[in-house]
């Protein structure tokens, strides 16, 4: 077994992030304007979305999961539902329902980031490999600043 | 509905529970006190700001 990627195509392909959007019960207010923003990233090459899920958690909490292509009148999103890959498995319904609050709906959305394919490739046939990634929560920001601030403050 | 064939008895991508990220939710939060965070996140990423080590 090798790290090393050989197939081409893996070695052009994107890191894969994935987000759970949770709407609580009564609070959704569906206005297109997510699909605007979200068609606005694959129209300009900056995402491929690769799975769509939309889950509902009963009160009980029973999950059920809709594919995209069972809404009807999907509208500008036909084109999206066209090109999904379906990763998710049935055992990662389960995995992502479990952050979410009893009788609330959510979206669960799986994208390849391709604006960081050419530079991850590159990276990759220059040697390098990624031996660490992440997300900064921006509470992690703001405690870091507010502890810089609270330093000067002390400081003067 | 029920999901599609093809995602059952396959071998998942998430590998666990998923624990809910309340970070994220408490940032996003509509009102003065995220607002006044948001300054200070917007602060921080500004462009030529140098850390003091």
């Amino acid at each position: 077994m090798t790290d090393t990627i050989t197939d081409p195509s893996l070695d052009e392909l994107g890191p894969v992030d994935y987000i759970v959007v949770e709407f609580p019960a009564g609070a959704s207010s569906f206005t297109g304007e997510m699909v605007k923003e979200l068609l606005a990233l694959v129209d300009s090459g900056t995402v491929r979305v690769i799975d769509v899920l939309i889950l509902t958690k009963d009160a009980d909490g029973s999950v059920e999961a809709t594919e995209l292509a069972d809404i009807d009148e999907l509208g500008p999103l036909q084109a999206v539902e066209a090109q999904l890959a379906e990763l998710l498995a049935a055992d990662d319904v389960e995995h992502l329902a479990a952050a979410m609050e009893p009788g609330s709906t959510a979206g669960v959305l799986i994208w390849e980031n391709l604006w960081a394919a050419p530079f991850a490739s590159a990276a990759r046939r220059s040697g390098g490999q990624l031996i660490a990634d992440g997300r900064i929560p921006i509470q992690a920001i703001i405690a870091s600043i507010a502890a810089d601030e609270a330093a000067t403050t002390e400081g003067d | 509905m029920p999901l599609r064939a093809a995602r059952v008895g396959r071998v998942g991508v998430i590998g666990h529970p998923v624990a809910k990220t309340a970070v994220v939710a408490k940032a996003v939060t509509p009102g003065p006190a995220p607002i006044a965070k948001t300054a200070v996140v917007a602060a921080a990423v500004t462009p030529g700001r140098r850390r003091r080590i």
